[in-house]
């Protein structure tokens, strides 16, 4: 195996998805959970990404964050900032953002319009 | 030992921070605690848990090398490429640059590693087969009579390309169970593969066969006295 040669090989084609404007939603439950998160200081934002992996190939990110070095659409939801990826858009467009109150698991869940399927957990999807 | 050109092999180089994170979250077997001068294998499954393609990862240091098929090639790209997002993974094929072989009926004592000699470098997959990665201008020539390999790879049980390793199998019915790590966290069609493994139902399985024995259609490697087939687990 030649390193040399290898390291000066050109990249093979990424699919890379055309970015598009979010729109989402926060049903009341999951604003009053965030209320309390945030607290008062709305300064920081609430991250809203996708990462591979999972049982359906792509999971769900969701962070408080000050700021990110990732490239992000932000947007003003009920009052919260979000912070959305751009690379990670078209599998955000038009998805909820819920609470579920449940002992076992509960808390944050995304209900994705574009998601074909979910993993048993909620965590991942396809 | 014989040795024997490798044809469909197909070879990209991955690089940057998030590499093993992103092979070990979309593959069957734990790649996540390789160290430079590992070899590891592991399957690309779909979602419903059936093959897209065998890896077979080389961590190199600063990235990692990994050995696939040419004729999966574009069905792995059109997989993994959509889930790279913001991560830091770039993929370049260095195929044409190399030549491959496979050396077999081994007593390999280094499984799990790999190591050059000269301009070839030996990837010791596991006990019975190593994988030879030679640059071009080593002019290194491999036998192209692969029937002798077949043969060998029939009375051991080793599933190959194409003909175990398709996209109408999953790992446990491909003989590739050893790939499928127990304990590693999700991957896409772990679901599936965790389900079979915990209720000890594999659906069909891998077996060696006495020609004549099963109907053709169960065969997926034929040879002279003796055949590889997937068969269902009931009927054996």
């Amino acid at each position: 195996m030649d390193c040399g040669t290898c390291e000066t090989s050109g990249p093979v084609q990424v699919m890379t998805p055309e970015v598009v404007h979010v729109n989402l939603t926060i049903s009341d439950k999951a604003q009053e959970m965030l209320g309390d998160a945030f607290g008062d200081d709305r300064s920081m934002a609430l991250l809203v990404g996708v990462l591979s992996g999972g049982c359906s190939g792509y999971m769900y990110d969701l962070q408080i964050v000050e700021e990110t070095d990732q490239l992000c659409q932000e947007i003003t939801v009920d009052g919260f900032r979000v912070l959305v990826p751009k690379a990670s858009s078209h599998l955000l467009d038009g998805i909820e953002i819920d609470y579920v109150d449940r002992l076992m698991g509960g808390g944050f869940k995304i209900n994705n319009p574009n998601a074909e399927s979910s993993c048993g957990c909620g965590e991942s999807f396809a | 030992m014989p040795k024997v050109a490798y044809a469909d092999a197909a070879l990209t180089v991955w690089k940057g921070r998030d590499v093993p994170q992103f092979i070990d979250g979309l593959s069957t077997n734990k790649t996540i605690d390789m160290v430079k001068g590992e070899i590891r294998q592991t399957v690309f499954t779909s979602s419903k848990a059936k093959i897209i393609d065998l890896a077979t990862v080389f961590h190199m240091g600063g990235f990692f090398a990994v050995l696939t098929h040419k004729s999966k090639l574009e069905s792995l790209l059109k997989h993994i490429t959509p889930r790279i997002l913001d991560q830091d993974v770039s993929i370049s094929d260095v195929t044409s640059r190399n030549t491959f072989g496979i050396e077999y009926a081994c007593s390999n004592t280094k499984v799990g590693h790999f190591e050059a000699h000269g301009g070839e470098t030996y990837g010791y997959v596991n006990q019975h087969y190593s994988i030879i990665v030679a640059s071009l201008d080593t002019g290194v020539q491999f036998d192209t009579q692969a029937e002798p390999f077949h043969e060998w790879r029939i009375e051991n049980l080793i599933p190959w390309n194409e003909t175990e390793i398709s996209s109408v199998h999953h790992p446990l019915s491909a003989g590739l169970e050893h790939l499928v790590h127990p304990q590693k966290g999700c991957y896409i069609g772990q679901e599936i593969l965790v389900r079979m493994l915990s209720r000890g139902k594999k659906g069909k399985i891998l077996v060696k066969v006495k020609n004549g024995d099963v109907a053709e259609k169960f065969i997926t490697t034929r040879g002279e006295q003796q055949s590889l087939a997937i068969v269902r687990e009931a009927n054996q």
